[in-house]
């Protein structure tokens, strides 16, 4: 489309792309460890069904998959599987890291085997605290993905960009065509030094 | 506690308890002065410590004496560590670390030991076997022509303390990437993400409260509320 | 094995060799196949390289290690109820059955013991956690087959399970709720009358997927006779649980050893079978799961009253010395060497974990078995990545 080459997209076809976008999303789940039975019980069960958010579990490959559900420890032996992992997944592709071993190494911060932090390898779009975090916690970090997703800028992704959001692309665009500001130049009045620097 | 019983001592009639004695004195026939030191909790389990070139032996004995389940092979390291827990409270003197090697239960020599455990199905009891590792050479035999499971218990212990086993048939890692470097479990093994950055939440130790009496610490108020 | 004439021996020694004939000139032979280590069917990060011959397995190596978290390690560095917390985690399933050896080792190494109302309600809850372990694997055997439906049964009447643990605990999974000398917290109002009915739930649960699974030719086909263990190679390697108990061997820790847990005060069964098969395997869990939910309705009505901690001190040392308890775990035997010195943690602990053993038969049970059954026979075996891993 023409649009692509503009780098610009009117606002309701964004507006209608993203919330299609973020309805329609195909999850893939990297289940490691506890927080794995906790995103089945999520996904999987009854109970706590993720397809009324418009949420579907079970891919038959990471390649169709829209994001990517990492739940449980990331350890060094791990890490290249789940790097690979990432670039098999086509763009546009989100992920959420679920559990505290995914954010930060959790209880196992101070192990010698442990990544800590799976976002040392992949870029994350929500975190999801919890040890492991409930099912309605996983819920609402995927409603809240689908939140990031309705306010992103779909010509940003195009472009190549990272994730940019609507309002930065709109603030960006105002910067750029308001008139440069000439910067104060009254002599009596010295610029402030930030920790250090004669302050009067 | 519980003491340790000697084998000459003729502990008090319970239920059971000649059981064991029973089973040291057989493993004794079998197998001679190879039993270096045992312990004995009285109705609930039994050491044995013996000495390294026997350690292959032992398992045989054992296994011909009715313990044939294997339960696992596993090392110890002595030594204190040097490096705490990164939990001290950064502003106060630095405590000297306890270096004095203690083994424990059925004493030992050496820095380093393997353990193991068998199991006697029928008759429902089970022996913890020690044996010391020679610094030069860092090996013991290896049990898998006894028992089949020892196996990968003897891969785990060779990647956590670099005990090697001689005549194991495939002693690479078990659970480590290949090109790890060091040996994790050795108490000389740093944790590194303890060592940059002391842990945040440091605990206050108080004493220990006596039985049934307020500690001393209690904190003095002086608003006459008791 | 039908008697064969030497002419049709003849013949089919002529077929073979002229398959491998066939075999030599296509290179059809070795092929590697890698399972793993991410795959829906392996419950966790397992990765098994096999060599395959066609369809057969010549030999398959398990490669651990993808959810080593060093918890020997780390045992090191904490304190007695830190490790409590993080070896909840081990058996992710089951996880209040992880405290409890552990706890029991130090209370060995105290000198202390539980009072009797803690012990039965910690027996209680060693039950439940059974059964919400061992209800998730009945769910998982069909998901294993290609069955789907199971899993959501047991999904959701595992729901039921983590509300009554939840109810008591604080915690759905990881409860840490053992304490040196007895339980965080007493039981909470109502807390009984709602295990009753949801024990006959589970039973209803247990009913169903004997129904739906058990009686499947499909299953029974793809379960009978594959992976055949004899008792004595069992024993060899260590194979615990339920897996020990299908080849015969009549031996439960819960009955054949004397540990502050209140299992003599129910009246139960120990159920074994002949064959060494997986279907041998999966039907005892099925019936272990029964037979947990009689336990719990037993103890149930013979809770006594009184404290639920001795007293300890607050800030816990533990004298010096070595001790070793293990329990009869929902995946197999697990057990805990503490070692202390008498300081606020343990000196050294070894965790035996009954998956590690488990999967170290693997390499003798998959020669000569075709792909299909890799899969049957580590599904029968049952582990958990966290309980090989540690």
């Amino acid at each position: 489309m023409g649009l692509v080459d503009r780098g610009r997209m009117p606002a309701p076809l964004t507006k209608l792309f993203n919330m299609s976008r973020s309805y329609s999303l195909w999850v893939y789940q990297w289940g490691l460890a506890c927080c794995a039975i906790e995103m089945g019980a999520a996904f999987g069960s009854p109970r706590y069904d993720v397809m009324r958010l418009g949420v579907i579990p079970l891919p038959a490959s990471p390649r169709q998959a829209d994001f990517v559900c990492i739940s449980g420890t990331v350890t060094d032996k791990m890490a290249p599987a789940v790097r690979r992992l990432w670039e098999q997944m086509p763009e546009p592709k989100y992920a959420i890291s679920m559990g505290s071993c995914a954010n930060c190494g959790g209880p196992y911060w101070d192990s010698y085997s442990v990544t800590k932090g799976v976002d040392q390898i992949i870029p994350i779009d929500v975190y999801i605290p919890g040890c492991p975090p409930r099912p309605e916690a996983l819920l609402e970090g995927v409603v809240l993905l689908q939140q990031r997703i309705k306010n992103e800028d779909m010509a940003a992704k195009w472009r190549g960009d990272e994730f940019t959001t609507q309002q930065a692309t709109r603030e960006r665009e105002r910067v750029a065509a308001a008139p440069a500001v000439q910067a104060p130049t009254t002599p009596d009045r010295e610029p402030i030094v930030v920790g250090g620097g004669p302050i009067e | 506690m519980s003491d340790a019983t000697d084998t000459d001592e003729q502990p008090p009639a319970l239920p059971g308890d000649g059981l064991r004695e029973g089973i040291i004195d057989d493993l004794r026939n079998r197998i001679g002065d190879a039993i270096v030191d045992t312990h004995i909790t009285p109705n609930d389990d039994l050491w044995i410590r013996v000495q390294t070139d026997a350690w292959r032996q032992t398992a045989e004995a054992l296994k011909a004496a009715g313990f044939t389940f294997f339960s696992f092979i596993s090392g110890l390291d002595w030594m204190p560590s040097p490096y705490g827990k990164g939990e001290d409270d950064p502003t106060a003197e630095p405590k000297e670390p306890d270096t004095e090697i203690r083994q424990g239960v059925t004493g030992g020599d050496t820095r380093f030991q393997v353990f193991a455990r068998l199991v006697d199905l029928d008759r429902h009891v089970g022996v913890t076997i020690k044996a010391d590792v020679p610094d030069e050479p860092f090996a013991v035999e290896s049990w898998t022509t006894v028992f089949a499971g020892a196996n990968w218990h003897e891969r785990e212990c060779h990647e956590m303390f670099g005990i090697g086993f001689n005549g194991h048939p495939d002693l690479r890692n078990m659970y480590l990437p290949t090109d790890f470097e060091g040996y994790p479990l050795r108490k000389d093994f740093p944790l590194l993400a303890r060592m940059i950055k002391p842990w945040p939440g440091i605990v206050d130790v108080e004493p220990m409260p006596v039985q049934d009496e307020a500690p001393d610490d209690a904190p003095a108020v002086e608003d006459g509320a008791s | 094995m039908t008697n064969l004439s030497d002419r049709q021996q003849l013949s089919y020694i002529a077929s073979q060799a002229a398959d491998a004939r066939l075999n030599v000139e296509l290179e059809t032979e070795g092929m590697t196949l890698n399972i793993g280590p991410q795959h829906p069917a392996t419950h966790g990060t397992l990765r098994i390289i096999c060599r395959l011959d066609g369809e057969q397995v010549i030999w398959a190596e398990p490669s651990a290690g993808y959810m080593h978290r060093g918890y020997e390690k780390l045992t090191e560095v904490r304190t007695f109820p830190q490790v409590t917390t993080l070896v909840n985690r081990i058996d992710w399933l089951g996880s209040f059955a992880n405290e409890v050896p552990f706890i029991l080792a130090s209370e060995k190494l105290m000198g202390v013991e539980a009072p009797p109302r803690a012990q039965v309600i910690r027996t209680i809850l060693f039950e439940l956690s059974r059964i919400a372990n061992v209800s998730l694997f009945l769910g998982d055997l069909g998901v294993q087959m290609g069955a789907i439906t199971p899993v959501f049964l047991a999904f959701r009447d595992r729901e039921y399970v983590l509300n009554l643990i939840e109810g008591a605990t604080g915690g759905r999974f990881h409860p840490n709720f053992d304490r040196i000398g007895g339980l965080k917290d007493d039981l909470p109002k109502g807390w009984i009358d709602e295990t009753r009915q949801t024990m006959v739930k589970l039973r209803k649960f247990c009913d169903i997927i004997e129904d739906l699974l058990f009686g499947n030719e499909i299953f029974q086909s793809r379960m009978r006779g594959i992976g055949i263990i004899p008792a004595d190679v069992a024993k060899d390697y260590g194979l615990s649980g339920a897996n020990l108990r299908a080849s015969g061997v009549d031996y439960d820790l819960r009955r054949d050893q004397d540990i502050a847990l209140s299992y003599d005060m129910a009246d139960w069964k120990v159920w074994t079978h002949p064959d060494g098969d997986s279907f041998a395997r999966c039907w005892i869990r099925l019936q272990e799961t029964r037979e947990s939910c009689k336990i719990v309705e037993q103890l149930l009505d013979q809770i006594p009253a009184g404290p639920i901690m001795t007293k300890v001190p607050r800030i816990i040392k533990v004298p010096e010395g070595e001790a070793w308890v293990s329990t009869e775990n929902p995946l197999g035997e697990m057990g805990y060497y503490v070692v202390s010195k008498g300081d606020l943690g343990p000196f050294r602990v070894k965790i035996r974990s009954a998956s590690f053993n488990n999967i170290s038969i693997v390499p003798w049970a998959l020669k000569g078995v075709y792909v299909p059954d890799i899969i049957t026979i580590l599904a029968s075996l049952y582990f958990i990545l966290g309980d090989i891993d540690r």
